[in-house]
Formats: C-alpha cells, structure tokens, sequence
C-alpha cells in the first residue's frame, strides 16, 4: 500500500527527515509519536505530496510520488495540522471544491459531500463560513476533506487536537471504521487517546525512526509496565511495599499527593502482592490500577536516547 | 488542463465576492471616462476612434492591476488551505493558468463596461468601429501582461502590501520606460536603446492602439503572458521542493 525508503529531507542545511524507511497495509492504522519538532509533520507532508523530499522514494499503490506524482495523490487524504481554513469559503463550498478538484461532478459530487459531512457532523453548520468556525470544527472540516474521496491512505496530523472529551471518542469510533477500507497514519502527540485505535507505531526523534512496533510491544518496553499506582486517603507504608518480591521501586506523585506508583521488575507480576498488602493492612485506598505502559515515557527516552 | 476551469471558477467567484474587486473597476471607469474624455478633450478632437480615451489605459491599469493581483493568492495566504492544495491532484500549471484566466476576465468585463462609449460614439456618427475593437483587443493585451507581471510577483511575495508595492512600482517603470529611454538616448549606444524600445510595451501598445493590430505586436504581447506565468509555475514548483 504505502513503501518508503530512505526517505531523507533537508531544509537548507539542517536534515529534518534521515533515512526514513518503513511500509504499511490496507486496515493498518499507524500511529506516528514523538516529541514536539520530531519531523511528525514533515514526514506526512512529504507522503501527501506537499513537500518534494531530498533523496528517497515513497510508493503508494505502487506510484512513485516523484514520477507519478497525480496518480499518487489521488491515493491520498490529508488532514493538515490545524485544521482547514478559508477566508471566504462556506464549508459547503470548500467541500464542493476540493470534491471537484477529486473528479466529482453533479449528484455523485453531492452525494460524497454530504456523505463526508454526516460523518463528521457538520450537516448542521454546511453554511457558515469556514474561517470563523473554531478550531475544533476547521480539524473536522479538513477529515471531512480528506475522506470524501475514499482514499487508499489517509493522512492525519495532529487529528483528537482541539476536540473535547465526547467528540474523540466519536473520532476513535470513525478512525475504527475507515481502518476497515483503509491505510490510517496519524501523527500525534497524545499517544495514549491513540493507544486503542493504532495497530502499529513509529517513533520518530529527531527526524530518524527510533522504533517501528506494535503498540503492546512499546508499552511493554515502559519501565512503567505491570506497575500499580494507588491513591490512599492516609500514607501508605512505602517500605512495606518496597519489600515485596518483584519490585523495582516507588514513585511519589509530586502533583496528586496520597498517590504512588509501585514499579515491577521486567517479567514479575507484583499486582496481587500489593492486592493482599492492602488487604491486610486495611488501608482504604480510593484507587488503584495496572498500569498497561505509559507510551509518552517511552517516547520521551527515545528521544532523549536520539538526541544524545 | 483538465481542473483548469474548476480553478478558473473558483477564482472568478473569489473575485466577485470580493468588495476590493468592484471598488477598483469602478475607480478604473471613472478614471477612464474622467481623464480619457474630459482631460484629453476628445470630443474636440473629432476623432473617429477612442484613442485618446485608450492612450491613458497603461497607467490607470496602475491602479487596477496591483488590486486584481493581490487577490490572485489571497485564500493560498492560509497555510492550511495552501498545504491541501498541494496535496490536491491539481497541477500548478492548471493552478496559475485558472487563476490569471479569472483576472484576465475581471479586466475584459471592466474594459467592457465601456461599451456605452462605443454606443455613443456611434450614435455622433464619427466611429471606426474595427480601430475601436483593435482599441479593445490592445488594451486587453496590456492587461493581460501586466496581469502576469503581478501573478509573478505574488509568487514571490506573500503580504498583500508587498505584493500591492512591488507589482505598482514594477509597472510603473514599464509604463515610464519611455521616458527613462529618452534620457538614455544620449548615453547609451543606439543598438541599446533600440532592443529597449522594441521590448518597450507602451511602445507596442501606441501602437495598437492608433489603429495597427499586427500579429507581431499581439504575439508579442502573448509571449510576455506566456513568460510570466512559465516564471510564475517554475517559482511555485521550487518553492514546494
């Protein structure tokens, strides 16, 4: 579906993208972490077209951007950063438009604006201008651009920004459905609202690709994995729970005092010891949970490990 | 060229619902009727043709021109919409070409707006209605080719002023190319002063408009448009590299 490599880009002296290779399926949905100014955006704007790169390829369905340029894009939807804007336009029309530009004429043209529009709810608001929309309602616009053509990879930079608790919980049920039909690459830097959705993740640091895993794979390498984090109303016995076999130590939250995480040593097992701690104790804890991994720790490492 | 007209429809719709569009054609037409009829007195001249309303044609595109122009790019000043046009399957040829065709039509419905003048020049009786329409057909051309010199330069620049600077300024010294060639005269060596005033646009223009529409001076005018807009496409494809 989609094949790069080494794919690098230079601006001016100073390399935002090295040596990047990696390829992707139909139904996969990968995920593209890393920290602020890592290359996320570039990278996508390099596969949507938008950017030439300096040295490499990038197939998609078997076009090479550089020489069948047209034919490739015609592959792609992309949903820039921000969100889509227009200092006129109504979203009615800008969705017209670019549904035009894709080749849509007459009824098939409504037909697939109105579609894209239900889908990301914006039948309502078809009228309004689309440069006095909030930010929100522009990230919405520009999906909605970007899916209206059915694309074999769909590009989105930055999607759950801006969107409030209900309408990313819509957005994790629309990315689960078009992963059906087809390639999802979403860069981000909220990794855990993605966690659920994304089959695959890239971690990009410094332009370079840092680790290409399964999700799982990279909240198991989280030196938080298999932790237990509890919340007490009164102090906890941290030297009890320090003792129990399997711990590697503890963690004080400095921001939710009465909160500690309790670390496992790679490969133990420590949730029912503290279990039965508690239970012998009587501590009256208000929460407590199995950590799965934190992904914005492993992240982190892997740039500074970059960096460095 | 298959998206050409849809971006030449888009543009035109930009323009038409844009206030700046019809402040400046109306200034254009007052100016035109103002200075060309009343300050050129050609009523006393008792001419059969409208060369004395045309003559003034290249500077008051001064003041349409750079407007048209900075309207040209004005929804790419958007990031977003910029980068999901480049994205789109739309060439950058089809792109500047839809483009400049809207505005060059914005400047032939401005020029047409003068057709009550050719209604009442026939109804005085005096008019040579094929130097009246070789009038039009010269003075589109000009329009067209100071249209591409603004669609260059917004290719270069992105802020409105500077793009509004720039096109007025560089037209401004194609309009007194003249005058800067008769300074030279005495300086420079003749064969200088002759490629000039050869490549000198008033000049071909002067001479349109006095009634000679040779296929020599419109090609010439053509070649400049097609100029222009190659500059234009090479600067937006090695900005996107």
């Amino acid at each position: 579906m989609i094949e790069i490599s080494n794919l690098t880009k230079y601006l001016g002296k100073k390399y935002v993208i090295s040596n990047f290779s990696f390829s992707a399926q139909v139904q996969e949905c990968v995920g593209v972490f890393g920290e602020s100014g890592a290359g996320k955006t570039t990278l996508l704007s390099l596969i949507a077209g938008a950017i030439k790169p300096t040295s490499g390829q990038i197939n998609i369905q078997g076009f090479n951007t550089r020489t069948h340029s047209l034919q490739a894009k015609k592959a792609i939807g992309y949903q820039p950063q921000g969100g889509l804007s227009h200092p006129q336009m109504t979203i009615k029309n800008l969705l017209n438009f670019i549904a035009a530009i894709r080749g849509f004429r007459g009824a098939e043209k409504r037909s697939q604006v109105g579609m894209a529009a239900a889908r990301l709810e914006l039948l309502p608001m078809l009228n309004c201008p689309v440069g006095l929309l909030p930010l929100g309602v522009k990230r919405r616009v520009a999906i909605a651009q970007a899916i209206l053509h059915s694309p074999s990879l769909l590009l989105l930079d930055e999607p759950t920004e801006g969107l409030c608790p209900a309408e990313r919980l819509k957005f994790r049920g629309l990315i689960q459905s078009l992963t059906e039909d087809m390639t999802v690459i979403i860069a981000s830097r909220h990794y855990g609202e993605l966690a659920d959705i994304c089959t695959r993740a890239l971690v990009i640091a410094n332009g370079s690709l840092m680790a290409d895993t399964s999700l799982s794979q990279l909240q198991r390498s989280s030196r938080h994995y298999r932790a237990v984090t509890l919340a007490a109303d009164s102090p906890l016995d941290l030297l009890a729970m320090a003792v129990i076999p399997g711990v590697a130590g503890i963690e004080e939250d400095r921001d939710a005092p009465g909160t500690v995480t309790v670390l496992a040593m790679p490969g133990h097992s420590i949730f029912p010891s503290i279990n039965a701690l508690i239970a012998h104790r009587g501590w009256n804890i208000t929460s407590l949970n199995l950590e799965p991994g934190r992904l914005d720790d492993v992240v982190h490492h892997l740039s500074q490990e970059a960096s460095s | 060229m298959r998206l050409l007209p849809i971006v030449f429809k888009r543009q035109l719709v930009s323009f038409a619902s844009s206030p700046s569009t019809y402040l400046s054609v109306a200034v254009f037409l007052v100016l035109c009727a103002a200075l060309g009829l009343h300050a050129n007195h050609w009523m006393e001249r008792n001419s059969s043709d409208l060369q004395a309303f045309f003559e003034l044609h290249p500077w008051l595109y001064l003041l349409l021109i750079p407007i048209l122009s900075t309207q040209l790019w004005a929804d790419e000043r958007d990031t977003s919409f910029a980068d999901t046009m480049n994205t789109l399957p739309v060439t950058t040829v089809e792109r500047v070409i839809g483009k400049f065709m809207a505005a060059w039509v914005v400047c032939g419905i401005a020029l047409l707006l003068n057709i009550p003048l050719v209604i009442a020049v026939n109804y005085l009786g005096m008019a040579d209605n094929l130097v009246i329409t070789s009038q039009f057909v010269a003075s589109w051309l000009l329009a067209g080719s100071y249209l591409s010199v603004g669609c260059f330069v917004c290719a270069l620049a992105h802020q409105r002023l500077v793009i509004l600077l720039l096109t007025l300024g560089l037209l401004s010294t194609v309009s007194g190319l003249s005058s800067i060639l008769d300074a030279l005269e005495h300086q420079a060596p003749l064969w200088v002063v002759d490629s000039l005033i050869s490549l000198d646009p008033i000049f071909r223009f002067s001479m349109m408009d006095s009634g000679k529409l040779t296929l020599h001076d419109s090609l010439y005018f053509i070649s400049m448009i097609l100029a222009f807009l190659s500059a234009t496409t090479i600067t937006l494809n090695y900005k996107h590299s």
